[in-house]
C-alpha cells in the first residue's frame, strides 16, 4: 500500500490511475506532457530574452558599422519584430527541427546540440544507472539489516556524500587519481591524438568516464539509497505482511517477494523525477573534467548571451525531463500492484 | 493534530476555556515533539553542532574584527601553510584562512536560511492553493508547479543571477525561486489529505471562507511537514550557493565558503597543493549540510508518524 | 564469463600501449577557451585566431622580436609617398597541397574582405584604407591605398588558397578539416570541445617542422590542465596562475617559462563618455569629469604592491599602455613620468580641490553627495577580484567609497562601451604595430549611441591626441614615428583615463623530458604560445623517442572495474533468484 503522500508527490490521483484503461491513461499523460513541453518552450523563450545584451551589437562591436547596418543585422536576425512574432517564428522553426544559428559558433544550433548531446547522455546515463543500481541495492539491504553495522555505515556514508558539493568532490578526485596517483586521465573524453576504433575506443572512453561518473554517483546514489530504504522499511511493517508472516512466510521471502517490489514502485518513479537534477549536475562535472557536453555548452552560452543556443539547449533539457516524467507515469501505472492484483 | 474536532457547536461558541484547552494541547504536543526528538541521537548531535556554528557566525565580529582581514594590512605572506600564528594558514591574499572561514560562514548561512525562507514561503503558499482550489485555478497552479519542477533549476538560477545585479540578494532570490516546487508538491499532498477530513467539511458547511480554512486549519497542519522540509532545504541551498560561486555567479566581494572555493580554484591552489585553503571550505560545507540533514531527518521522523519507526 | 573478461583485459592492455607509441611524435598542448570557427574571415576569438597563425601566413610576418619579416611576400616596397605598396611573392612559396602560392590568392583574399560585408568580421577594420588590390603578374601584388600610412597593409591578414576557397561559399566554409594552408602546420581535424589536430606542412618554405604534428587538448579548467602536464597527458601548458607556476618549480622534468607579455592591465576611469554625435553616453559619476579627482585616484594605486601580492612578482609595473615587449614604443615620452603612489599627496590634492570629508571619512562631491564609485571587473579573472580588494582599501584611505561588481566579460564589454561605469579593470593585448591601439582613442573611434560600431578604448577624445595620431599614422621614418607614438600614449596617460597597473608575465610550463628548443618571442625572455607568429612551436624538437608515459594508466584498471561492477550486479541478481527458487518449492 503506497503512502498517499508519496503517491500525491508523484501527482497521481488514485481515481485517475485505477479508473482508466491503459490507452486512455497513456493519452491523458501524453497530453499533459505535451502541454508542459509547450509551456516550457514559451516560458523558456521569454526567460532568455531578459538576459542583458543586444546580440547585433555584440557581433559587430569594434567594426566600423553605421547604426543603419546594425539595424539591418538586427532585422536579419529577426530581433526587431515584436516578441510574439519572434516566438511564432521560433515555434514554427521548431517543428522543422531548425533551432537557429548560434551567435558565437556560427553554426546551426541543432548541429551543435547533436555534437554535444551524446557525451552528456553518456555521462548522465551512466551515472544514473550506476546510482540507481547501487542506491537501490544498498538501500533495500540496509533496510533488511536495519540498525546493523551494515545499515549504520551505509546510511552514514550516504548522508555524508549527500552533503558534498559535486564540483568539489570532482576536483578532489581529479587531484588524487589524475594528478597524484596518475591512474586516470585528467580530462576530456578520449586520449588526445590517439585514433582508436572499436573496442579500444570504447575502453578509452570508459577510462575517461570513471572519474566524472564517480563524482556524480557519489552525490546522487545517497538519495536513492535513503528513499529505497525508507520505502522498504515501510512496506515490511505493513499489515498485509503481518498476515503473511503469520501464515508462515519466511522473512527473506517477505522481503524479496513483497516488500522490495512494492517499495520499488514509488522509488523508481521518484528516480525518474530526480533525473532532472542529474542533468543540472552535469554542468559542474563537465567543467571540472573538461567533458565535451551540453551542460558546459549551455553555461558558456549564458555569458554571450547566445540566444539561439540557449533556447535550443533549454528545450532539449526540459524535453528530456518531461519525457522522463512521462515514463515515470507509465511505469507507475504498469507496475501498480493494486492493478495487478485486481 | 490540533483539537479542531470538538464539534460544530464548540467551534461556533469558542469559549475562553476552549481556546485555553487548545493552547494547552499544543504546548503538550510541542513538549512531546522535543522529547521524541531528543531520542534521536544523530539529530541532537546535529542540532548542537549547528547551534555552535551559528553562534560562532553571529559572534564573528567580536572574535575577529573585520579589518584584520583587510588585504592592505595583512602582514603574513600569501598561501602560507598552517602554523602557530595561522591555524589554517593564509589565503592567496595573505589573509588568515580561519578568519575568512569564520566570516564566510555568515554569508553562507545567511544565503542558506534566506533562500530557504523564500522557497518555503512560495512553496507553502502555492502548495496550499493548489490543494485547496479547484477547477481552472488548480490546473493553472499545477502547470506552474510542474514547470518549475521540470526546468533544470541550476540553469534557471544561472539565468536569474546573470540578469539581476550582483549581490547576495540575487543569489538568495535565484536559489529560492528555483527550489520551491518540491515543497509545493508535498504541501499540496498534505493539503489534500487534510481537506478530506470531516471537520473541514463541517467548517465549510458552516460558511468558513477560503482564508479561514487555509489559515486556521490547513496551515497549522501543514506546518510540521514544512518545518521538516525546511531543514533539508537549507543544506541544499548552501550547496547551491557554493555551486553558483564556483561558476562565477556568486558575489565575489563577500566572503562565503563558495567564494573561498572559487578563489582557491581560480588561483590554482588545488594544484599547488595548498590543501588548507581547498579542503577547509568544502569540509565546512559538508559538516553544516550534514548537520541540517540529520536534524531534518530526526524532525521528519518525529513529525510524520508513518516514518516514526524508521 | 571470467574467461571473456580476461580476454578483454588482455586486449585493453595491448591496445593502450600500442596507441602510446603511435601518438608519440606529436606535441600535445593545452587549449583553454572555446573555438568559435577556423574560418579566418570570421574567427575573432584569441584561441582560433592564434591557431590560425600556424596555418595561414600573411604577406608580411612577424619575426622573433615581432619585427616585420617575409611571409608570403619575400620583399616589398612603397612608392607614391606611401600610397602604393608593391609585394613580391617568393617563388618557393607553396600551399600544403603542393600548389604554388600566387598573386591570385592574395587578390582573392583581400578582395573578399573588401567586397563582402559578411567576411569582414575578423579583419574588416584593417582594410578600410585600401582602395584596390591587383595582381600585376603571378608573383607581384600592388596595393593602392586611399592615403599614406606607416603600417604595413600586408600584415595580419591570413592569405587563403583561392583554388580551394573559390569552390566554397566563403561565408559558410568551416575550413576545419584537412585544411590547405601555407604555414608550418595545417589543421587535420577538429573535434568540437575536445581536440584540434594539426600536422606539419611538408611544403612550408622555411622548411618542414621537426615535429610531425600538434594536438591541442581542450581543458575547461586550469587545474586539470596542470595535472595533465604532470601526468604526461600533455606536454605544454600556458595560462598558469602564479600559485600553479610556483608549485611546478620543484618538479624535475618540468621547465618553466615566465615570458614578457604583450598585454597590459589597467584601471580605467570614466571621464564622461560621449558618443559619435557628441552626446553624453552612460551613467558615469559626473564628479569624475574633474581631472584632479582622476589624478588623485591614480596616486592611490600602489602598482608595486599589486605586482608583488597579486601576481607574486610575476609581472612588471605598468607605464604607458605599451608593454616592454615592444622596445621601440615602450615608456613615456622624454620628460614625462608616471604619477607616484602617494596617499598623503592624494589626500592633499583632494582637500585642495574642495572635496570635503564627511563624518564617515567619505568625501562629498561638489553637489554634496558622498563620493562612492562603482568598480567593475571580470568574474573570470581572479586578479580582478584580488586587485579590487586592494583598490577598495586605498580609495577608502583617500576618502572615496567603492562598490565592486564582478560580472561576465561580455557584460564588462557592453557596459564599458556604453559608458555605464565609473571605474573598471581593462586590458588589451597589443600587436606589434601600435596604430590599431592608438586608433581606438581618436575622436572618430567613438561608438554610436546604442554602443554599436566603433570601439573607443577609453571613451575619451582630445584634438591634441588626434593630431599626434595622424602624424604617426603617416610617418614613414622609424625613429620619428617611435617618438610620436610615445608622445601619443603619454597623452592618454596624462588625461588620467587609464592607469596601466602591470604587464602580466604569461606563465607557461612544459615537459623538458619530452620537448625542448622553443624559440620565444621576444627571443630573450618571451613567450612560447600566443605569439605574433609561429616561432614557438615551429622551432621545437621532441627529445624522447621511446614510448614514454601514456599517462601511467595501469591497463588492468578498466577491466578490473568492469569485473567489480558486474560482480555487484551478479550478486544482486543472485540474491533475488534465491528467493524465486524457494518459491517453486511452495
Amino acid at each position: 500500500m503506497t503512502d498517499p503522500v508519496v503517491a500525491e508527490t508523484l501527482g497521481h490521483d488514485d481515481e485517475e490511475v485505477r479508473g482508466s484503461s491503459l490507452p486512455r491513461y497513456l493519452a491523458l499523460k501524453a497530453g499533459g506532457a505535451l502541454v508542459s513541453l509547450a509551456l516550457v518552450v514559451v516560458l523558456g523563450f521569454f526567460t532568455f530574452r531578459v538576459l542583458p545584451g543586444d546580440p547585433a551589437i555584440t557581433m559587430t562591436r569594434g567594426r566600423q558599422v553605421t547604426p543603419g547596418e546594425v539595424e539591418r543585422l538586427r532585422q536579419a536576425m529577426g530581433l526587431d519584430q515584436p516578441l510574439l512574432v519572434q516566438l511564432g517564428h521560433f515555434v514554427r522553426d521548431l517543428f522543422t527541427g531548425d533551432l537557429g544559428t548560434s551567435y558565437v559558433y556560427r553554426r546551426p544550433v541543432t548541429e551543435l546540440i547533436g555534437e554535444y548531446l551524446g557525451p552528456t547522455l553518456l555521462l548522465t546515463g551512466s551515472a544514473a544507472i550506476i546510482s540507481i543500481i547501487l542506491g537501490l541495492w544498498l538501500g533495500q539491504k540496509a533496510a533488511w539489516r536495519r540498525n546493523s553495522w551494515f545499515d549504520k555505515t551505509h546510511t552514514g556514508l550516504a548522508l555524508v556524500f549527500w552533503s558534498v558539493p559535486t564540483f568539489w568532490l570532482g576536483l578532489l578526485l581529479l587531484l588524487m587519481f589524475g594528478g597524484w596517483l596518475q591512474w586516470l586521465p585528467t580530462g576530456g573524453m578520449t586520449t588526445p591524438g590517439a585514433h582508436e576504433t572499436g573496442l579500444a575506443y570504447v575502453l578509452d572512453v570508459a577510462e575517461h568516464l570513471v572519474l566524472p561518473v564517480t563524482s556524480m554517483v557519489a552525490v546522487v546514489y545517497a538519495q536513492y539509497l535513503m528513499v529505497m530504504r525508507a520505502s522498504v522499511l515501510e512496506e515490511m511493517s505493513a499489515d498485509y505482511l503481518t498476515t503473511a508472516r503469520a501464515k508462515g512466510l519466511r522473512e527473506d521471502l517477505v522481503r524479496t517477494r513483497h516488500a522490495v517490489p512494492n517499495a520499488l514502485l514509488p522509488t523508481v518513479t521518484l528516480i525518474f523525477l530526480t533525473i532532472g537534477g542529474l542533468i543540472a549536475g552535469a554542468v559542474t562535472v563537465e567543467t571540472v573534467f573538461s567533458w565535451p557536453g551540453l551542460g558546459y555548452l549551455t553555461y558558456k552560452g549564458l555569458s554571450a548571451p547566445d540566444l539561439p543556443l540557449l533556447q535550443g539547449t533549454f528545450v532539449v533539457f526540459s524535453a528530456a525531463v518531461i519525457v522522463m516524467n512521462f515514463v515515470a507515469d507509465l511505469v507507475y501505472r504498469v507496475l501498480d500492484p493494486r492493478l495487478k492484483a485486481s | 493534530m490540533p483539537g479542531g474536532g470538538a464539534g460544530p457547536r464548540a467551534a461556533k461558541t469558542s469559549t475562553a476555556s476552549g481556546r485555553a484547552a487548545v493552547r494547552a494541547q499544543r504546548r503538550a504536543r510541542l513538549a512531546e515533539v522535543v522529547r521524541q526528538f531528543a531520542a534521536h541521537r544523530s539529530g541532537v548531535v546535529g542540532a548542537v553542532l549547528l547551534l555552535v556554528i551559528i553562534a560562532l557566525a553571529v559572534l564573528a565580529p567580536l572574535l575577529l574584527p573585520f579589518d584584520r582581514l583587510d588585504v592592505t594590512r595583512v602582514t603574513a605572506g600569501a598561501n602560507e601553510p598552517p602554523s602557530g600564528g595561522h591555524w589554517l594558514g593564509t589565503d592567496p591574499s595573505g589573509r588568515d584562512v580561519l578568519g575568512v572561514l569564520l566570516w564566510g560562514s555568515r554569508a553562507s548561512l545567511l544565503v542558506g536560511f534566506a533562500a530557504t525562507a523564500v522557497s518555503m514561503v512560495i512553496g507553502t503558499v502555492m502548495g496550499m492553493a493548489a490543494g485547496h482550489f479547484e477547477g481552472l485555478t488548480r490546473s493553472v497552479l499545477l502547470r506552474i508547479i510542474d514547470f518549475f519542477l521540470v526546468v533544470p533549476s541550476l540553469i534557471l538560477a544561472i539565468v536569474l543571477s546573470t540578469v539581476l545585479s550582483r549581490g547576495l540578494t540575487t543569489i538568495i532570490l535565484a536559489i529560492g525561486v528555483t527550489s520551491w516546487a518540491a515543497t509545493a508538491r508535498v504541501v499540496r499532498a498534505q493539503t489534500l489529505t487534510i481537506e478530506a477530513r470531516p471537520y473541514i467539511e463541517r467548517a465549510r458547511a458552516l460558511g468558513a471562507g477560503d482564508g479561514r480554512i487555509l489559515g486556521k486549519h490547513v496551515f497549522p497542519a501543514v506546518l510540521p511537514i514544512v518545518l521538516a522540509n525546511t531543514t533539508l532545504t537549507v543544506g541544499a541551498a548552501i550547496i547551491a550557493e557554493s555551486t553558483l560561486s564556483f561558476l562565477g555567479l556568486g558575489d565575489a566581494t563577500t566572503f562565503s565558503w563558495g567564494s573561498m572555493l572559487k578563489i582557491a580554484l581560480d588561483t590554482g591552489a588545488a594544484t599547488a597543493g595548498y590543501w588548507w585553503f581547498v579542503l577547509t571550505p568544502g569540509i565546512a560545507i559538508v559538516v553544516v549540510v550534514l548537520c541540517f540533514t540529520l536534524v531534518g531527518r530526526a524532525l521528519e521522523a518525529v513529525l510524520n508518524p508513518t516514518l516514526r519507526s524508521l | 564469463m571470467l574467461a571473456v573478461l580476461l580476454a578483454l583485459a588482455g586486449g585493453a592492455v595491448a591496445t593502450t600501449s600500442a596507441q602510446a607509441q603511435e601518438s608519440d611524435k606529436t606535441l600535445k598542448v593545452s587549449l583553454v577557451g572555446d573555438i568559435d570557427t577556423f574560418n579566418p574571415f570570421l574567427a575573432i576569438l584569441l584561441s582560433s585566431t592564434g591557431l590560425n597563425r600556424y596555418q595561414y601566413e600573411a604577406l608580411v610576418g612577424y619575426g622573433k622580436n615581432s619585427e616585420p619579416v617575409p611571409g608570403i611576400a619575400e620583399k616589398w616596397e612603397t612608392s607614391n609617398q606611401g600610397k602604393t605598396w608593391t609585394f613580391t611573392i617568393g617563388e618557393d612559396r607553396k600551399w600544403s597541397d603542393g600548389e604554388q602560392i600566387t598573386a591570385d590568392d592574395v587578390v582573392y583574399t583581400y578582395t573578399s574582405i573588401l567586397e563582402t560585408p559578411a567576411l569582414q568580421e575578423a579583419n574588416g577594420g584593417l582594410v578600410t584604407n585600401i582602395d584596390k588590390v591587383e595582381a600585376s603578374d603571378p608573383q607581384t601584388v600592388v596595393f593602392t591605398l586611399k592615403s599614406a600610412q606607416a603600417s604595413n597593409p600586408g600584415q595580419e591578414i591570413p592569405i587563403v588558397p583561392e583554388h580551394i576557397w573559390s569552390e566554397q561559399d566563403a561565408t559558410k566554409f568551416k575550413a576545419d578539416s584537412d585544411v590547405v594552408g601555407s604555414g608550418p602546420y595545417t589543421l587535420t581535424s577538429f573535434k568540437t570541445g575536445q581536440t584540434v589536430e594539426m600536422k606539419a606542412n611538408p611544403h612550408f618554405w622555411r622548411g618542414k617542422s621537426k615535429i610531425d604534428g600538434l594536438t591541442f587538448v581542450s581543458y575547461k579548467n586550469s587545474d586539470a590542465a596542470v595535472q595533465g602536464l604532470k601526468s604526461g597527458d600533455i606536454d605544454l601548458v600556458d595560462g598558469l596562475t602564479p600559485a600553479q607556476y610556483e608549485s611546478l618549480e620543484k618538479s624535475d622534468n618540468i621547465k618553466l617559462n615566465a615570458g614578457i607579455g604583450r598585454r597590459y592591465q589597467a584601471l580605467a576611469i570614466n571621464p564622461g563618455a560621449i558618443d559619435k554625435d557628441g552626446k553624453p553616453m552612460g551613467d558615469g559619476n559626473p564628479a569624475l569629469k574633474d581631472e584632479k579627482l582622476r589624478q588623485a585616484i591614480f596616486m592611490a594605486i600602489d602598482k608595486e604592491t599589486i605586482v608583488k601580492r597579486v601576481l607574486n612578482g610575476l609581472g612588471t609595473v605598468g607605464q604607458t599602455e605599451v608593454p616592454a615587449t615592444y622596445q621601440d614604443y615602450f615608456g613615456f615620452a622624454d620628460g614625462h613620468e608616471a604619477v607616484p603612489f602617494d596617499l598623503d599627496a592624494a589626500n592633499q590634492l583632494l582637500d585642495d580641490a574642495g572635496y570635503e570629508k564627511g563624518a564617515d571619512g567619505i568625501r562629498e562631491d561638489k553637489q554634496g553627495e558622498p563620493l562612492v564609485l562603482r568598480l567593475m571587473g571580470r568574474n573570470t579573472e581572479s586578479p580582478h577580484a584580488q586587485m579590487a580588494d586592494f583598490v577598495e582599501s586605498w580609495l577608502k584611505e583617500i576618502g572615496i567609497g567603492t562598490e565592486t561588481q564582478l560580472v561576465t566579460p561580455d557584460k564588462v564589454n557592453e557596459d564599458s562601451t556604453l559608458g555605464k561605469y565609473d571605474l573598471y579593470f581593462t586590458g588589451w593585448s597589443l600587436g606589434p604595430d601600435p596604430d590599431a591601439q592608438l586608433a581606438m582613442n581618436t575622436c572618430d573611434s567613438r561608438p554610436n549611441a546604442d554602443g554599436s560600431g566603433n570601439t573607443s578604448e577609453n571613451n575619451w577624445c582630445s584634438s591634441e591626441f588626434d593630431q599626434l595620431f595622424k602624424a604617426q599614422h603617416a610617418e614613414l621614418d622609424k625613429a620619428k614615428r617611435a617618438d610620436l607614438v610615445k608622445q601619443a600614449f603619454t597623452t592618454i596617460y596624462e588625461a588620467y583615463v587609464s592607469n596601466p597597473i602591470y604587464y602580466i608575465k604569461p606563465l607557461e610550463a612544459y615537459r623538458s623530458d619530452r620537448v625542448d628548443g622553443f624559440v620565444t618571442q621576444p627571443e630573450k625572455g618571451g613567450v612560447i604560445l600566443n605569439q605574433n607568429g609561429y616561432w614557438g612551436l615551429y622551432s621545437a624538437e621532441l627529445t624522447s623517442a621511446d614510448a614514454a608515459d601514456d599517462g601511467g594508466t595501469p591497463g588492468w584498471l578498466i577491466p578490473a572495474a568492469v569485473v567489480v561492477v558486474l560482480a555487484g550486479i551478479a550478486g544482486f541478481v543472485a540474491v533475488r533468484r534465491r528467493g524465486g527458487a524457494a518459491e517453486d518449492r511452495e
